[in-house]
């Protein structure tokens, strides 16, 4: 329990997604701007980066292990996360239609997003447990939808913020990325205690 | 007079056309096609191709009472409660995975094996799936996730220069 619980801290914090990583970059700047929209992609992700790091768990052991097909695991992760994401988008519709319209919008996005594959990579060079590697999927996807509306919340606030002309819009969004990565680096101590 | 517009609540807006009029109620497709809001606005990244399929946006329609005068074709501004897209989205995304999660610990501390595990995971999403159903239903019923006439977009108007 203590080990599981070591490893989702230290993929949640530690080792983010976002700012240790640099992975899913395009939405971490793309659909920041607003808290309620950033939360709402971080839960979608979260949904699709734990149900796919399942999928990918199940076809890496039963499929290309077992076959020999190592050299075809990229391609087929990419298969498996296109699928989840589409299963994803008609379970929504199926469940409420109303749901679909308010949330369908950040769906084709997460398609797309290096993060759901990066971590279903990082699951293979893991050699972890089914349970084990589904909480370190989970855990990197909550790091990843905190850094999401942490950095909303900034950017929200940023708009208020009196900016040089120079610097307004992305180039201060980026100035302050790094900043939160330089704190996050602080949960390196972590590991290191 | 619209209640979302005079009172506390804090909105996320979105720009959308009204494509048809049937009696009273006005069928509106979305301009957003992506999350982060590049819609309209003529330097869009990559994302802006993905949703902006004829089909993909029929699907998006949704209806909303004609009570201001909406003609065809006529862009407007529509708002939901930004809490509302948080339970929404924490009814189908939160809750499937709890139970899947749960379902799966469970099922590893009694069993201890990944077959079962896994077992247990699909069959504690498909019981999460069929909550967040009736979750939605409630929410639906409350009229919470419909969303409300703000004003009529001004001319070259886009998401992401409505706040300005």
């Amino acid at each position: 329990m203590k080990d599981f619980v070591l490893m989702m801290i230290g993929a949640a914090l530690v080792n983010n997604v976002i700012l240790a990583r640099f992975l899913g970059l395009c939405s971490f700047m793309g659909v920041t701007t607003r808290i309620d929209t950033a939360a709402g992609m971080g839960l979608a992700t979260t949904f699709v980066i734990t149900v796919s790091s399942m999928a990918d768990w199940a076809v890496q052991h039963y499929l290309l292990d077992a076959y020999g097909l190592g050299f075809l695991r990229t391609v087929t992760f990419i298969l498996v996360i296109a699928s989840a994401v589409q299963f994803t988008e008609m379970t929504i519709k199926k469940v409420s239609p109303t749901l679909f319209r308010m949330l369908g919008i950040y769906l084709p996005l997460i398609t797309t997003n290096c993060a759901v594959l990066g971590v279903a990579l990082l699951l293979v060079e893991g050699h972890m447990s089914f349970i084990g590697s589904t909480m370190f999927a989970f855990a990197s996807s909550l790091g990843y939808s905190l850094v999401m509306v942490i950095f909303a919340g900034l950017r929200e606030r940023l708009a208020l913020a009196r900016v040089p002309r120079l610097f307004a819009g992305p180039p201060i969004g980026f100035i302050v990325a790094s900043l939160l990565a330089m704190a996050f680096m602080g949960f390196s101590g972590i590991s290191a205690g | 007079m619209n209640p979302l517009a005079t009172s506390d609540f804090h909105t996320v807006e979105g720009i959308a056309r009204v494509v048809c009029l049937e009696g009273s109620v006005a069928w509106l497709e979305p301009e957003q096609t992506g999350g982060c809001g590049s819609c309209a606005a003529s330097s869009g990244c990559g994302a802006k191709g993905i949703g902006t399929v004829a089909s993909r946006m029929e699907i998006r329609r949704f209806p909303l009472a004609n009570v201001d005068g909406l003609r065809v074709g006529e862009r407007i501004v529509v708002g939901v409660c930004d809490r509302a897209l948080i339970h929404a989205a924490l009814t189908a995304y939160a809750l499937p995975l709890a139970t899947a999660l749960g379902a799966g610990g469970l099922a590893e501390w009694a069993m201890g094996s990944d077959l079962a595990t896994m077992a247990a995971t699909a069959a504690g999403l498909s019981a999460g799936i069929l909550a967040a159903r009736i979750g939605a239903g409630r929410l639906a019923a409350r009229g919470d996730l419909a969303p409300h006439f703000l004003r009529r977009a001004r001319p070259g108007e886009t998401c992401g220069t409505g706040e300005q």
